[in-house]
């Protein structure tokens, strides 16, 4: 297993957002956490990350135990995230961004290899490059934040909601990305997504996320009619509400 | 005329001094959030270092009597170990507190840093005479007299500027500085290695003051060990001017600062000239309630976690 989330338990203040949350993706895996608003999907990303620090669990990323770690040595030993929101440096031109990317790596020939293929992955970056990041669209954004999360030559990248404020044929297009760099270079990901029929179509396997606990956990191709995911997703099966429940 | 040559001369000279001083404090405010106010008692500090420590009321020189470029090494790499130790002793253990605590921390350092100067110095004024030949007057034309040092410290003020756009534009810690005043955790979780950076902030914020220290003992030719406090005011106020968090902001508030001033002191009526810092605080405040946020809008300011 390239990365095992253990039992983790997290807490803001005092209030528990994950409860006892296991999560693992192997190498070479899609890997999506689905769930509603306020489930802790970005709250695992996070710690992941080293953002916030579980109270009780372990994270362990290739054999070695990353939680306590600070996001820079988590981001150093392989893990690269591109959170909600998408983050951009908007004060920083489009190189520049990719550029912060590197930060972690000192093999010049292969940084700059890599930067030609990341634009040649994305085309528009190129055309951009000297542009500052905060006048790209929602779109592009997407584009530049997994870009330069690829500079960082992960391996894995967890990414939270790529899908989030863009229109239904860039979010294809972001997804159509992600899944050509798993096909082109082996990369392993771990996205977070609100939309179950979105992971149902792109994760190798698919754990549902609600209330800060995991509801289930399966590989995409058993849970195709989506019967289960939804009921898990939400609560209750579809169409019987429960003691004052709501119909969907 | 000439007095219209003179005034522009004094004012660029004030401006560029507070747009130093505003610099510093901007640096660290860009990416740790502190307004730091022991700035000016690191200055102050930094000229006692000049003299031999010691009560006596005649200040005898220390590092202040080596060859002038050993005292401007000297005196910087002093602030700079300074600042560097506030970081590694205090602020690193309240960074992830609320801007406000971080704030009075620096309020106490900067008041035992006073302190420890009386313990040490005393607290009479001390006189000394560093760089004398900066003091003297330039003739730019006939009857056109400059103050060598208001020419120098324009000089330094716009080297160090062009070094630092050099280092934001050109170098890799510069472009992570710049990503990490925008987006701290951000730029974390890209592998930049956050204690390391604010530790580099403070190095350049200390040399800017170091290079103050020398530029202000060498034109007041007194140290005094309260004399950071005015200064630093105006330093606050023309970050505050400027808007906080941008650089750009920080450098145009100080110029801005610096230029009222001296223009306000040439063109006031003798009775009111006096009160012209009073007059200045009044333009401060027009400014601020036109434009809240400071004369250059900063395109990033999210809170830091």
């Amino acid at each position: 297993m390239l990365l095992s989330v253990e039992n983790i338990t997290v807490h803001y203040s005092r209030l528990p957002a994950l409860r006892n949350v296991s999560v693992e993706v192997d190498e070479g895996e899609i890997v999506c956490i689905v769930g509603p608003n306020g489930a802790g999907k970005s709250t695992t990303l996070l710690s992941i990350s080293g953002v916030l620090n579980p109270t009780s669990g372990e994270i362990i990323f290739d054999g070695q135990k990353i939680n306590g770690m600070n996001p820079e040595t988590v981001a150093r030993a392989g893990i690269s995230q591109v959170p909600e929101g998408r983050h951009v440096f908007t004060t920083l031109n489009v190189e520049e961004n990719l550029r912060i990317g590197t930060t972690i790596r000192n093999d010049r020939a292969e940084i700059e290899k890599d930067f030609k293929r990341v634009l040649e992955t994305f085309p528009v970056l190129a055309e951009r490059r000297k542009q500052s990041a905060g006048k790209l669209s929602g779109g592009e954004q997407q584009m530049l934040v997994i870009g330069r999360a690829l500079l960082t030559n992960p391996r894995i990248m967890t990414i939270d909601e790529p899908s989030l404020g863009l229109a239904p044929n860039l979010v294809d297009r972001v997804y159509e990305t992600l899944t050509e760099l798993r096909r082109d270079r082996g990369l392993t990901l771990l996205i977070v997504e609100q939309s179950s029929e979105r992971a149902l179509k792109s994760a190798d396997r698919l754990y549902v996320l609600r209330s800060g606990e995991m509801q289930l956990e399966g590989n995409t191709a058993d849970l195709q009619d989506g019967e289960k995911v939804r009921q898990a997703y939400f609560g209750f099966e579809e169409g019987t509400p429960q003691e004052g429940g709501v119909t969907f | 005329m000439d007095f219209a040559i003179q005034t522009i001369i004094s004012a660029l000279s004030f401006g560029s001094f507070y747009a130093l001083g505003a610099l510093g404090i901007g640096l660290l405010f860009s990416v740790l959030r502190l307004i730091n106010f022991a700035h000016g008692d690191f200055i102050t500090l930094g000229g006692y270092a000049l003299i031999v420590p010691s009560s006596a009321v005649v200040a005898a020189a220390l590092i202040g009597g080596f060859h002038p470029v050993l005292v401007i090494v000297i005196i910087v790499a002093f602030v700079v170990i300074l600042a560097l130790l506030t970081y590694f002793l205090i602020f690193q253990y309240v960074q992830n507190s609320s801007p406000a605590t971080m704030m009075i921390v620096s309020f106490a350092l900067g008041y035992t840093l006073q302190n420890i100067v009386v313990m040490i110095y005393g607290g009479r004024p001390k006189a000394v005479n560093l760089f004398p030949e900066l003091t003297g007057q330039v003739q730019l034309s006939d009857g056109v007299g400059v103050q060598i040092l208001q020419l120098v410290i324009i000089a330094v003020t716009w080297i160090l500027l062009i070094a630092l756009v050099l280092f934001f534009r050109r170098t890799r810690a510069g472009v992570q500085m710049r990503a990490a005043a925008e987006d701290f955790r951000m730029a974390r979780m890209l592998g930049v290695r956050g204690k390391r950076l604010i530790a580099l902030a403070f190095i350049l914020s200390g040399a800017l003051a170091g290079i103050m220290s020398l530029l202000f003992v060498t034109q007041k030719g007194v140290l005094t060990f309260e004399m950071g406090v005015p200064i630093m005011l105006f330093f606050f106020i023309a970050t505050v001017i400027g808007g906080m968090g941008s650089l750009v902001g920080a450098v145009v508030g100080g110029y801005a600062v610096g230029i009222a001033s001296v223009v306000l002191s040439a063109v006031l009526p003798e009775d009111i000239r006096p009160f012209r810092d009073a007059c200045v605080f009044l333009i401060v405040i027009i400014v601020l309630l036109w434009r809240p946020q400071g004369l250059v809008l900063k395109k990033a300011s999210q809170e830091r976690v």
